[in-house]
This record gives C-alpha cells, sequence and structure tokens, in this order.
C-alpha cells in the first residue's frame, strides 16, 4: 500500500507539472499587442506596415492602376481575366471591388493603428521622429482615400459642390467590433478635404529623404516624402479642378525645392529592374521576388507577352487616328512589342518585364506626371499659351520624340489647343500607369473607341457621369452596414 | 516475423508452463448450446496459471494440482462458467453464448460497459463494415452504417475531405469534425494537405485493423471528452490477440475504378455550331473551326472527348496479412497492409503500406502492461493544378477545352494551340493532358501512432491505468508546374513542403468496480489527461526553371529561390480532469453522471477553464415483473440524458491580440494579425436525448431516440465591417445560437433464418433540423468564411443553418427567349442585351425597368444543404456457402448549388458548354430553361440564381458484394480453416435527379455554412474488385 500511495505522489506531481506545460503555452510567431509599440523600431515597423496595406495584391501593386487602365479605351482584357469590369457591367458582389475596398480601408486602418500607437507611446520617440512618422501615416491616408474616392465614387466636378456621395471617412483605430466605424458614405468633398488636409500635414513633417538606413535611397523612394506629398497634392488639385494649387505643388518639385528630380535619358528610363531608384521616381510601391502580387495579379503577368498576357494594347492607342499625338516615330512606340506564336499579331508594353520574379514596382508617381500637371495647371490658369507650360511639355516630349518638330508658343493657335497636347502627351506618356480613365472623367470627357476584348467589336462611347464608371459599393459591407452604406445607383 | 512469432510462443509458453509435482488430469469436452464443440476455450485453474485452450473438437486434458478446487472455462462470445472440481475427472460443459447484441461490450471514452448498463447513446459499427472495402480510407465505409452520421466525400479527388457530421451541423464557424480517438490516442484528422490538394489524414490508417468503431453521440457519452466532445466523439478499437486462438489472416482484394459519371460537354460540330451561332446572333464575325494541324491547307476535322482522354480504368489493390494469438498471460495482433489505389483520373494514385503491431501481457494478477502501435507511409501522385475553376484545374479542364482540338499535334508532342478557333475570346485553358502529366504534386507521408499503458489492481474492484499516446504525422510534398504550360506562369515553379504534426497525451484513471450486495452495481471512474499538440512546417520553392532535368530546388537552376518555416496552425496544450459514476439498481434503474473541466492554452487565462457536466438514467423494463408475460420483448430499455460539451476547434490562439512580422518589400515591418477578443468563452452546446433500445422476437434489435441540441456562445469569426480595417474582415466573438433536433431510428432483424438460408436487414434512418437562433448582436446575416467567394448561403436568426439566399429565376421567355428573374416585389423582369448592356424590361407590359440585383435576393426557406433526412439500409444474404450483401446510402431533402454547370453554360467564351445548350431557346413558343444564343450574354451564367439550385435527393447503391466460402472438405485438405473469393462494387449506382458531378459534391471542404457547392471537382469513382480471405 506504501508503494501504491508513493506511486500516485510521483504521478500527481508529474501530472501538476503536466498541467503548467500544457497550459503555458505562448505562440512563437506573433506578438502580443501590447508589445507592437514598446521600442522605437517596432513603433516605425508598425508604421510602415500602412504602406503595406497599400502594397496589397488586389490594390496598388499594381492591380489598381490596372483597373484605371482597363476603364478606358486603350488596352483591352484578352481573355475576360477582369470579368465586366472593361465593359462597365460589374456586379454588386465583384470580388474585384470588394479587395480594392478591403485593400483600402485596411491600409487606411493601418495607418490609423499607428497613429494611435505613436501617439500612446510618444515619450518612446523624440518629438521630430514621432510627427514625421504621423506623417507619413498621414500620406498613406490621403494616398488610400484618394483612390477609393475615385474607384467608389463620381468624379469631384460630378456636382458643382462635390456634395455627391463619397465613401465613408475612417480617422480613428479600432481595437474591437467597433459601431463606430459603420458610419455613412461621406460626400466627395469632404474626402478630399480630407486628403488635402492629410497631405498638408506630411508635407509639412515628411523629410525630404530618409536616412540612416543601409539602403536610403530605397526608403526614400518608396515611403512618404516632401516631394510625394506635394505632386500628390498637385494631382489632387488638378482633379479637383484647382489648377492654381495643383501647379504650385507641382512646381515646388519641379523648382527642386524636396530634392533634385530629373526625368532619365531614355524613354522607359524608369522602368525594369535596377532603375526603380532612379531620379524619375518620386514615390513607387515597391515589389520583390518574396513579396509581390503573386501569378495572378502581378503588373508584368497581366501585361507582358511572357507572362499571362491578359492584357494588350488596343488598336485605338496605336494608331495615330485616335491617339493624333503619338507620332509614327515616337521613341515610346519602342515600348511596345508583339507576341510571339498565337500572339503575334497582338501588342503589348515592355513597361512591366519582371515575370518571374514579379518584382516589378508600381509606378504611383513619377517625375513626368509632376511636369504634366504644372504643364497643364500653368495652361490653363493663363489666359494665352503659357510658354513655361510649352517649356515642361516639351521636357516630356523631346525625350520621345524624333522627326516631329519641337513646340513653341507658336505650335498652338490658342491656350485650349495646348491643353489638349497636354492631355494627350499625357496618355501617351503615362499610358499603362493607372492614369487614363480618370483624366478622361476630371475633364468630363466621354470614352471612344473602346474594343472590347477581342479587339474587334467595337463599345458604344461610355459618356462623363455614366453609373457604372463606378465600382459598386461591396454588396457584403452594405449587408454588415445595415444599409448604412448607400449603394451607387444602377447596382442596387 | 513467423520466427519472431514462433519464439513469442515459446515465451508465453514457458511462462505458463509451471510444472507442479503433485498432479492429476482432468479431461472434458466444451460445446455450445446446439451441441457444437467449441475450439479454442481456454480451461483454468482458478486463481493460478494452470491451463490449456480446447482442441478443434472442443476436447481438452490438462494437468491439475491434487489441490485445484475450480476450473474457469471462458470463450469468446460466451458467458465464462466455472466448474467445481470434485472427484471426477470428467468435467464436460455447455456454455451459453453471448448472442443478443445487448450483451455486447461498448467502450465509452476511458472505459467499457455492457451494452445493457449503456445510458447513452451509442452506434457500434464492426470492424467488417469497413474492411476490405475499396475506398481511399476508412471513414468513407462509414456511410450510411450508423443512424444519424452523416459521411459525405466530397470528390472524387484522390485525399479529398470526408465531412462527418454527427446529428448535423454544431455550429457555424468553428469545427463540427468528431473528436476520432483510436485506443485512447486523439488522432490528427482533417485535411493535411498543405498545397493544392488536400489530404486525409485518416487515409494513413488501414481499415482492416480496426475491430469496432463506437460512435458517442450524446451529451451523456461525449462530455467525458468535454471541450472536444460537441460534435461527438468516434471511438476506434483496433484488433487484439485473443486467448488461446492463433490465427493468420490473409485478406486480398484487386480491381479497377471508373468515374461515376461524365457530364456532357458538346461534340467538335455542335461545338462549332454553337459557338458560330452565338457569334452570328450577335452580329459579330464567327469564332470556332477546325484548324489546319498538318499544314496542308486544309481544315483538318477532329473530336476530342477530354474527358475519355484524361479519365483511365484505375487499378486498385489491397494486400492484408494479419497474425494474432496469445496465451491467458499475453496476446498479440500484427498485420501488414499494401493499398494502392490508382484513379480513374490519369496520373493520380494513392499508395499506403502499413504495418501494426498490438501486444498486451498480464505481468502479474495484479499488473497488465501492453503497447498498440502502427506506422504507415503514405505516398500520393495528385494535380498539379488542383481543382476548381482554374484553368488547368481538373475537372475543369477536360470540361472546358475545345472538343475540335487534338490531344497531340502532327509531331506528336501535346498540341498547345487551339486549331481554327478564335484564340483571343476567353480561352486560356491550356492542353489538360498535358498539364495533368507535366505538373505535379505528390506527397510523401509517414505516420506513426502508439500507445503503452500499464494497468494495476491495486485492491479487488479498483484499477489504476495509465496510458501514454503519441501520433506523429510528417510528410513531404513536391509540386511541379513544367516551364512550358505551367499554371500560365511560363516560366516553371517548383515547391516542396514538410509538414510535421504531433500530439502527445498522458492519461491516467482509477476505476472502481464494485458490487455490493445482489442489488447494487457501481463503476466509479476519476482521471486526468494532458494533451499537447504542436504542428510546424518548412516551405521551400524556386521559379524560373533553367534546366527541367535537374530536379532539387538549388539557387544554380532556378531564377529564384526561397525558403520559409512556421507553425501549420496548432500549438496548443488540453489540461483536463474528469470523473464519472455509473450506478445500477437491481440491474434495472441506471444512472451516470460524467463530469469533466478542460483549461486550453489557447483561451485568455480568465476563460480557460470550461466544465463539462452531464447524467444520465435508464430504465431496463425487461427486469420488471410485469414485462414478463410479453415474452416477445426480449429486452427493453429505455433512456433519456442531459449534458453540456463544448468545441475545442477554435483555431490559433483566437482570443489574444497579436502583431505578426511582415514585409513591405525589403523593409520588414510588423503588421495586426488578430484583433483579438479577451473575452471569448467556449462554445458550449447543451444536449438533451431520450431514446428506448430493445430487442425483441428473435433478436430484432431497434433503437429509437429524439435529441434537441442548442450551442450556444458559438465562437464565430464574425464578419465585420472592411471599414475597422481588421485582417479577413473578420473578428472571433461569441455569438449566436443554434438549435439542432432530429430524430434517429435503427433497427436489424434476421428476416429469415433458415437451415441454409439466411437473410439479414439493418435500416437506420435520421431526421435532422439545424436551425440558427440567433447570430451577432445585430442579428446579421453569416456566411460562409472558408470560401469568400461561396457567398449562395447565409446563417440567418430564423432560418435553417446553411440556408441558400439567392435571387429568383423565373425560367425563359418562350416568346423571345430571354432570361426572366423575379424580383424582391414579385415583378417578373428579363433582359435583352443591346449593345453590350442588359436592357431589364417588364415580362408582363414590356416596360423599362430596373436590373435584378442583389436586393432581390431572398432566403430559400427550407433549402440548404443539409438533408432532412439520411440514412442507409444494409441487407445480407447467405446461402449454402454462398454470401451476399447490398449497403444502400440515401438522402433526401437538401439542395445543392450546380456552378459547376452555371461555368458550363457561359456564353461570352469560346470554351465548351455543356449539352444543355442545345436546348436553347431559338424560336417562339419554344420552351426551355437555356436562354436565346447571344454572345456577351453571361449574366444569367454567373449571376448566382436558383437557376443552379437543384434538388439532391438521392439513393445510392454503395457497396454490393457476393462471396463464396470453400467448403471445410476442400479447406481442410488444403490445412487452411476458411477460403472465401467474392466480388465487389463500390458506388454501384446513384438514383438522383440532380444534374452536376454528384449530389453529395462539396468544394467548400470542411465548413457549416457553405456545404453543398458543387464547383467543379472530381466525380466519385466506382470500383469492381475481386478479392479472397484466408484465415489458417
Amino acid at each position: 500500500m506504501r508503494y501504491i500511495l508513493c506511486g500516485l505522489l510521483l504521478m500527481t506531481i508529474a501530472g501538476s507539472s503536466c498541467h503548467k506545460k500544457v497550459l503555458d503555452i505562448e505562440p512563437k510567431d506573433l506578438l502580443s499587442s501590447d508589445l507592437a509599440f514598446s521600442t522605437p523600431e517596432k513603433i516605425e515597423a508598425a508604421t510602415i506596415a500602412a504602406y503595406d496595406g497599400l502594397q496589397n495584391a488586389g490594390f496598388l501593386s499594381g492591380r489598381a492602376l490596372i483597373y484605371v487602365d482597363l476603364l478606358a479605351e486603350d488596352i483591352l482584357d484578352r481573355n475576360g481575366f477582369f470579368t465586366d469590369l472593361p465593359r462597365y457591367n460589374l456586379l454588386a458582389n465583384s470580388g474585384i471591388a470588394a479587395n480594392v475596398w478591403t485593400a483600402g480601408y485596411n491600409a487606411i486602418a493601418k495607418a490609423n493603428r499607428a497613429i494611435a500607437g505613436i501617439t500612446a507611446n510618444s515619450s518612446k520617440l523624440t518629438p521630430a521622429k514621432a510627427s514625421a512618422l504621423i506623417a507619413e501615416c498621414k500620406f498613406v491616408r490621403a494616398v488610400a482615400n484618394f483612390y477609393l474616392v475615385n474607384f467608389f465614387a463620381q468624379p469631384y466636378n460630378f456636382t458643382a459642390d462635390a456634395s455627391h456621395a463619397g465613401i465613408p471617412l475612417i480617422t480613428e483605430s479600432f481595437t474591437f467590433n467597433d459601431p463606430g466605424a459603420n458610419k455613412p458614405r461621406a460626400s466627395v468633398g469632404e474626402i478630399y478635404t480630407s486628403v488635402i488636409s492629410d497631405l498638408t500635414v506630411a508635407l509639412a513633417d515628411l523629410p525630404v529623404t530618409y536616412s540612416g538606413y543601409p539602403d536610403n535611397v530605397y526608403h526614400t523612394k518608396t515611403r512618404g516624402t516632401k516631394a510625394a506629398a506635394s505632386s500628390l497634392l498637385s494631382r489632387v488639385y488638378l482633379y479637383k479642378g484647382d489648377y492654381a494649387n495643383a501647379g504650385k505643388y507641382a512646381l515646388d518639385v519641379i523648382k527642386g525645392t524636396y530634392g533634385s528630380f530629373a526625368l532619365n535619358a531614355a524613354v522607359n528610363g524608369a522602368f525594369g529592374a535596377g532603375n526603380y531608384q532612379t531620379n524619375e521616381t518620386v514615390w513607387s510601391i515597391p515589389n520583390n521576388v518574396d513579396d509581390n502580387p503573386n501569378t495572378n495579379n502581378a503588373l508584368p503577368q497581366h501585361y507582358s507577352p511572357a507572362g499571362k498576357a491578359d492584357l494588350m494594347i488596343s488598336p485605338t492607342f496605336l494608331n495615330i487616328a485616335t491617339n493624333k499625338y503619338f507620332a509614327a516615330d515616337d521613341k515610346r512606340r519602342t515600348l511596345i512589342i508583339s507576341g510571339t506564336g498565337a500572339l503575334s499579331s497582338l501588342s503589348f508594353t515592355t513597361k512591366y518585364t519582371e515575370v518571374a520574379t514579379r518584382g516589378d514596382w508600381a509606378p504611383i508617381i513619377r517625375y513626368a506626371e509632376v511636369l504634366l500637371n504644372y504643364a497643364e495647371a500653368q495652361a490653363r490658369t493663363a489666359s494665352g499659351v503659357d510658354a513655361d507650360a510649352v517649356a515642361k511639355l516639351n521636357i516630356v516630349r523631346d525625350r520621345a520624340r524624333a522627326s516631329e518638330p519641337a513646340y513653341t508658343t507658336g505650335s498652338f493657335a490658342n491656350k485650349d489647343e495646348l491643353i489638349a497636347a497636354v492631355l494627350g502627351e499625357r496618355r501617351i506618356e503615362l499610358a499603362f500607369e493607372g492614369h487614363r480613365f480618370w483624366d478622361l472623367m476630371r475633364v468630363k470627357a466621354s470614352v471612344t473607341n473602346k474594343f472590347d476584348g477581342d479587339g474587334v467589336s467595337l463599345l458604344p462611347t461610355q459618356p462623363f457621369g455614366a453609373q457604372k464608371n463606378i465600382f459598386p459599393i461591396p454588396q457584403l459591407e452594405i449587408d454588415k452596414s445595415k444599409k448604412v452604406l448607400q449603394q451607387n445607383p444602377g447596382y442596387e | 516475423m513467423r520466427k519472431f512469432l514462433m519464439s513469442l510462443w515459446c515465451s508465453l509458453l514457458l511462462l505458463s508452463g509451471d510444472v507442479l509435482a503433485q498432479t492429476r488430469t482432468l479431461t472434458g469436452k466444451i460445446t455450445d448450446s446446439n451441441g457444437n464443440p467449441v475450439p479454442n476455450a481456454s480451461v483454468f485453474v482458478k486463481g493460478t496459471r494452470v491451463g490449456t485452450v480446447t482442441n478443434t473438437d472442443g476436447g481438452y486434458s490438462l494437468n491439475v494440482p491434487v489441490d485445484a478446487r475450480t476450473l474457469v472455462v471462458s470463450s469468446v462470445n460466451m458467458h465464462s462458467e466455472e466448474i467445481r472440481i470434485g472427484v471426477a475427472t470428467d468435467y464436460s460443459l455447455i456454455m451459453k453464448s453471448l448472442d443478443t447484441n445487448m450483451e455486447e461490450v461498448v467502450v465509452v471514452g476511458y472505459s467499457t460497459i455492457a451494452k445493457r448498463s449503456l445510458t447513452g447513446s451509442v452506434s457500434k459499427v464492426s470492424g467488417s463494415a469497413v474492411s476490405n472495402k475499396p475506398v481511399l480510407s476508412f471513414d468513407q465505409a462509414l456511410t450510411g452504417k450508423a443512424a444519424g452520421v452523416q459521411v459525405n466525400t466530397s470528390s472524387g479527388l484522390i485525399g479529398d475531405n470526408v465531412i462527418i457530421r454527427i446529428r448535423g451541423g454544431a455550429s457555424v464557424s468553428s469545427g463540427s469534425n468528431p473528436l476520432i480517438v483510436m485506443d485512447g490516442v486523439p488522432l490528427t484528422q482533417g485535411d493535411i494537405g498543405p498545397n493544392y490538394n488536400p489530404s486525409n489524414a485518416l487515409a494513413e490508417l488501414n481499415p482492416n485493423d480496426i475491430e469496432s468503431i463506437e460512435i458517442l453521440k450524446d451529451a451523456s457519452a461525449a462530455s467525458i471528452y468535454g471541450s472536444r466532445g460537441s460534435a461527438g466523439v468516434i471511438l476506434i478499437t483496433t484488433k487484439k490477440g485473443k486467448a488461446g486462438q492463433s490465427n493468420l489472416n490473409y485478406d486480398s482484394y484487386v480491381g479497377f475504378n471508373e468515374p461515376t459519371r461524365k457530364m456532357k460537354v458538346l461534340n467538335a460540330t455542335d461545338y462549332i455550331a454553337t459557338v458560330n451561332k452565338l457569334r452570328t446572333n450577335a452580329s459579330l464575325p464567327l469564332a470556332a473551326n477546325y484548324g489546319d494541324l498538318n499544314g496542308d491547307g486544309k481544315a483538318d476535322t477532329v473530336n476530342t472527348d477530354w474527358q475519355e482522354e484524361l479519365f483511365r480504368k484505375g487499378l486498385v489493390q489491397n494486400h492484408n496479412l494479419a497474425v494474432s494469438g496469445g496465451s491467458q498471460k499475453a496476446t498479440y495482433f500484427a498485420s501488414l497492409n499494401y493499398n494502392d489505389v490508382q484513379s480513374y483520373i490519369e496520373a493520380t494514385a494513392q499508395q499506403r503500406a502499413s504495418a501494426r503491431l498490438n501486444l498486451a501481457s498480464k505481468i502479474t494478477d495484479w499488473l497488465q502492461v501492453g503497447v498498440n502501435t502502427q506506422y504507415s507511409r503514405m505516398k500520393t501522385n495528385n494535380l498539379g493544378s488542383g481543382t476548381g475553376n482554374f484553368f488547368a484545374a481538373i475537372p475543369y479542364g477536360p470540361l472546358m477545352a475545345m472538343p475540335n482540338i487534338p490531344v497531340y499535334g502532327p509531331d506528336g508532342q501535346y498540341y498547345p494551340g487551339v486549331g481554327g478557333n478564335s484564340a483571343t475570346l476567353s480561352y486560356s485553358i491550356p492542353n489538360p493532358e498535358a498539364v495533368t502529366h507535366w505538373n505535379y504534386e505528390d506527397r510523401d507521408a509517414h505516420r506513426f501512432i502508439g500507445s503503452a499503458f500499464g494497468e494495476i489492481q491495486l485492491i479487488k474492484g479498483l484499477k489504476f491505468k495509465s496510458q501514454v499516446n503519441v501520433d506523429h504525422s510528417n510528410s513531404i510534398t513536391d509540386a511541379y508546374w513544367n516551364k512550358e504550360i505551367g499554371d500560365g506562369l511560363g516560366s516553371g515553379l517548383r515547391q516542396t513542403i514538410y509538414t510535421e504534426a504531433n500530439t502527445w497525451s498522458w492519461f491516467n484513471t482509477l476505476n472502481y468496480l464494485r458490487q455490493i450486495g445482489a442489488n447494487h452495481e457501481l463503476n466509479v471512474l476519476a482521471g486526468s489527461e494532458y494533451t499537447r499538440r504542436t504542428s510546424s512546417y518548412i516551405y521551400n520553392y524556386g521559379s524560373g526553371i533553367k534546366d527541367p532535368d535537374f530536379l532539387l530546388i538549388d539557387k544554380a537552376n532556378y531564377v529564384e529561390v526561397g525558403t520559409q518555416n512556421g507553425i501549420g496552425g496548432i500549438d496548443d496544450g488540453l489540461a483536463s480532469y474528469f470523473g464519472s459514476v455509473n450506478y445500477a439498481f437491481r440491474k434495472k434503474y441506471l444512472a451516470t453522471f460524467n463530469f469533466r473541466a478542460d483549461g486550453d492554452s489557447r483561451f485568455g487565462e480568465n476563460k480557460r477553464w470550461g466544465y463539462f457536466p452531464s447524467g444520465s438514467v435508464a430504465w431496463r423494463l425487461t427486469e420488471e415483473d410485469f414485462m414478463r408475460p410479453l415474452a416477445y420483448v426480449k429486452d427493453m430499455k429505455l433512456r433519456a440524458s442531459y449534458g453540456v460539451s463544448g468545441n475545442s476547434e477554435i483555431g490559433y490562439f483566437p482570443s489574444i491580440s497579436t502583431f505578426e512580422a511582415g514585409n513591405y518589400a525589403d523593409i520588414s515591418i510588423l503588421t495586426l494579425s488578430n484583433p483579438g477578443n479577451s473575452a471569448l468563452r467556449w462554445e458550449r452546446h447543451k444536449q438533451f436525448d431520450i431514446g428506448i433500445d430493445a430487442v425483441l422476437w428473435k433478436n430484432t434489435s431497434f433503437t429509437l431516440e429524439y435529441y434537441n441540441r442548442k450551442t450556444i456562445d458559438l465562437i464565430l469569426n464574425n464578419p465585420v465591417l472592411a471599414t475597422l480595417g481588421f485582417p479577413n474582415n473578420t473578428i472571433k466573438d461569441n455569438v449566436g445560437v443554434l438549435r439542432s433536433r432530429g430524430i434517429e431510428f435503427t433497427v436489424g432483424t434476421p428476416v429469415v433464418h433458415r437451415k441454409n438460408f439466411l437473410w439479414d436487414v439493418s435500416f437506420n434512418f435520421a431526421w435532422n433540423q439545424t436551425k440558427v437562433i440567433s447570430t451577432n448582436l445585430f442579428g446579421d446575416d453569416l456566411y460562409d468564411n472558408n470560401d469568400g467567394t461561396a457567398t449562395f448561403s447565409i446563417a440567418r436568426p430564423g432560418e435553417a443553418l446553411g440556408v441558400f439566399y439567392l435571387m429568383r429565376w423565373a425560367g425563359v421567355n418562350p416568346a423571345n427567349g430571354l432570361p426572366t428573374y423575379i424580383d424582391i416585389n414579385g415583378n417578373q423582369k428579363q433582359y435583352d442585351r443591346i449593345s453590350n448592356a442588359n436592357v431589364w424590361t417588364m415580362v408582363k407590359d414590356g416596360s423599362a425597368t430596373t436590373a435584378i440585383g442583389a436586393t432581390d435576393r431572398v432566403v430559400l426557406k427550407g433549402k440548404t444543404p443539409y438533408p432532412k433526412f439520411y440514412g442507409g439500409f444494409m441487407q445480407t444474404f447467405n446461402y449454402l456457402s454462398f454470401d451476399a450483401s447490398i449497403d444502400l446510402q440515401y438522402a433526401f431533402g437538401f439542395y445543392i448549388y450546380n456552378q459547376t454547370k452555371s461555368y458550363l453554360m457561359n456564353y461570352s467564351n469560346v470554351r465548351n458548354k455543356s449539352d444543355d445548350v442545345l436546348d436553347a431557346w431559338s424560336k417562339a413558343g419554344d420552351n426551355t430553361d437555356v436562354p436565346r444564343l447571344l454572345w456577351g450574354d453571361n449574366f444569367w451564367a454567373t449571376q448566382a440564381s436558383t437557376r443552379w439550385l437543384e434538388k439532391g435527393d438521392f439513393v445510392r447503391i454503395r457497396n454490393v458484394q457476393v462471396g463464396y466460402t470453400m467448403p471445410k472438405t476442400i479447406t481442410s485438405r488444403l490445412k487452411v480453416s476458411r477460403i472465401r473469393f467474392y466480388v465487389q462494387a463500390g458506388n454501384v449506382y446513384t438514383f438522383t435527379g440532380y444534374s452536376g458531378i454528384d449530389p453529395e459534391a462539396n468544394s467548400v471542404g470542411n465548413t457549416n455554412i457553405g456545404l453543398g457547392i458543387d464547383k467543379m471537382r472530381p466525380y466519385l469513382p466506382r470500383t469492381y474488385t475481386m478479392g479472397v480471405n484466408l484465415g489458417l
């Protein structure tokens, strides 16, 4: 009996050690949220997470740029990969729309979460560092809001006072299923005001360049900088129709106030491995071999004939009759190649080539855009044909120009001709970089000469203000909001 | 092996062969009540090691000490008897058999109990129901075998999910899989495939090793497993050696399998005509034609049936060798198994080899020790591009590939082109033969399951048992995409994934069995159990293959290589303390009380412990005097139970708010991985069960029961607004209540038992209704969270779980061939496609109207993927030396969303189509369900609606078998005890009106809301085998 009792005692001791062993288990691959903002390094890592929100496979790592071009006339969805998006016929349960919405708000939430974390732990940082990090968060938030409002709401100029429905404006950080996140759609005007306000703070507090890293240039090209904030402000004002401010913020960048930028000598100088961190890049979303939007979402997979080759260049873009500023010997035509085999009769862009690694950076702000933003704003605000506008337009055009003569103020009969030339140049220079459809809409233009995916059937003209120029609010979100969110007309 | 067994046998003989000086010899013959000899019965002198076994004539001869007083005679399936030894030397005995199934012993968790004393709901399935069946895993063979146990094989894909639902769905977003325990070892189960293909963990077990399967269904039975018991518990007992019986069994079958169905798609002629008609009706150029393949300038006529090309008769074989035996002191069971299933889909197969050794030894009269072990290796060859709606997937590829292009080009290589068809009109399907042969995903898995136990008799009736358990599994998956055809990648990709899952557990029980006087029986159990589960993986990939002849992932041979390791989703521990009291008064009034406390590492410290009590009572009416006149009632028991169990399938640290490391390209980041919920607590299931078990007339047994189960504090992946910015737009919450009610009925009866002819029937029936009582605070609809695109069904308060939620299709307008729908207000609307836009009008007057959209969805009351009633019907026949069996499975009252068909009816691509399009409307007055052919109209095909919802009702002939056993005259001459030859067919035929892949099709995996979605997974196989059972 004594042995038995001893045995049982031993069992009990062994049992209690097992008890501890099976219950005290911490996750090895996760960090408790209490520790996420515990050191300056962790705070910065949690801040940069906001950019990672933008770098979502369905958003600014490439897809969002494709959507803006697919809605316009210059590229065609050869394989029907993007369902009815190019035909302006998405359904309310569209996965494309849902992914954009989710990614955008995820980036905004990451930014808001970091702002809350930085604010609560500001004692661990210098005041300058804290405000610089908050500026990065606001920069990201502005970028996400700007893209979201343009995807899901009619353009700023759809109503005279931009009072039409925009998107929910989220500026706080949530830690639980907070009813505070169930916000109705703010007006487009309110969203623009928020974007401009965030970018203004960002412009004040962001650095010109990042330093103290092993790869400072990498950080400078992929994180918010004064130049990026000022360039984006210029674009936002352009979309808003406030050309004076659009010109001002573009000129600050051009003047070199926020660092030196220039076009590279070659027309493709900002594209392809090794070229992403040149002076031509203002701000890009980086991808690399390990962190990229995978084979089904990456820019090179969709665009390159060596990849999935989903997106071919429309005859509308190639033909001078329908793209009149695209001279036959324009050097940018060298960026267009034919496919091989069954694709040999089709044209593709070579802006995105890293098919195997899917490492192409998504060019969000390129210096050429800043020049063209300025040229357009200046052309519009001047009373006649503005010489400075022509000069900046020439910087972009001359790089690609061959036999055509250079523009002078005399090339344009009036300022409208100059504006048309800037817009025409913008279509060619920024082609396949996510500008075209919105550049048409912000000036109330229609989409004409748009082909269906076969490159043969012509689609009807898509006018400014058409209901399905914008994406449906994801049906699931409307359902979850208990109809606090209102669907866009035409998608109910 | 034989040598080993011989030496084992000899040592056992030595142990028992104590030679005593003073002996005398007793002889006798043991017979059963029919006068037949009982061979292999053990005859022992009580309290000693002196004993022997009877020979084939039932006779024995035993030297016993002169002071021996009592002989104990025991045999399998017989009541043990004691004989007082007097002066005589001949002691013969007639043994009574344990013939009614009320005498069966049933395993109930940590102990066993006679079925007649059972107070809970337990179904027992014998091992013969799952052995030698042509299935990929034993769980598939459980289909239809037990009332209320629904076993659904998702598809014919090797390794695909087998969904087991005991009494319907038990949860909404947590697991609804039962706990599976084999010889006390909690098993790793479910899908353990790490890449594109699923892999069923239970396929790594040898079905022929199984002695019996007990399914614990009610709370009384299952709550001894506490937090893991809510979805029921399946207890597997493996075969053990029996004292005095030495056996060698060799079981083998060979055969082939083929697809049970082939969905009909257009042949080349109809394809060309249909596609061109679609185009011309829309005033577009033609898109389909035969191409010039051999370069002679003329179009070449080809007609390829891609399904026929890709399918084959796959060889199936199984070989199982088992030896068992033992003495009163030690028993052994050992088996070797080889199972090879070449799927009917070319290039896919599953091969398993396994070995088992079960040993038990009585060291002294108070100490018993033993081990139960199995090791297996399983290799699978599976689809490189998986299933579903990927262009290279099976059956998507063969169904959608153009029928007017060849498999091979004139150069003898796989034909890569599109013949004379238009390439640019949304085709993208690579040659299905090429992708299936050039791409692959192979898995090589090892599994060890073992336990070791010791049992000590402390005092009379009090036993202490301690058992340690291990379940270790690892696998290497090797997936390859050829660089030419890949997955549209065009550069080749190789992925290797090593996975490992470990479970160890240790339990200790004290079991006190006591008969107090004649009236009281007491069975008390107390115990503790500690369980630790871990998992991990290592992932390597290389993309951009330079030279395909070098197979290893190496920087030299790939443009890009990468590696990652991590946790495979499981890293947790469970500390448990439990107790059980079973009391019987005059064998008539029975009561059981169970209690278990579980602490789970994954919960917040304050919500960690869950307490799960249950109680049950039973009344054996047949022990009452007033029942005596009713002679036809041989046994009858009424029982009722109520209890609480929990659901531990809650995921990986669901309650802690956590961040994880990530990347913004080259920059490291820290990002929220789980918003967490520290208030999260156990999901609890309160179940009431009432039942009657009876044996009537000649062994007609029946069980009827009713249950009502309420699941509260459901742990939900609560879908939340995207504006919260939480990963996957969900948060884990305790919200929602679910109620399941049901009736189960089982009857087994010997219909005919004549001298030469036996006919036995077993039938089971289950009716179940699972209703969502509430969801979250807002009463929101919940969607399936396994597959974000599977939004066809929902969980909505007041509705049945998984009810379909769709727009209503209203057929094709016979006047104009336009598709019509019913809007939310009951108006019938149609649309025409004009200038690439859908133009909506009212059917009644042609006036313009708004489009049908998401707001027109309605809950389709009562239409769910869960059958209203289901079960099985088994019959066995014996005539002279012949035997036959036929097993049916049935399910009624459920619906399937036929997404496969919707893909095959798309009017805006040049992929092949279902031959249903031949019924398309073509002229006024045509009554059809297929709209007019018009290129570009894909709204009716892609928009989810009741157009694609079909009744799933089916009756399936699951298994048919005819056998012949060689007469004794021949077998004795061959020196074997039994030879049986048989032929068998599995999944013979399914009677159903369902037009998709299969009425059991499930593409979402192990889920609760989104079951019943038929989305391009392979057909089930039909298998024909012939086999032999040989016994020595």
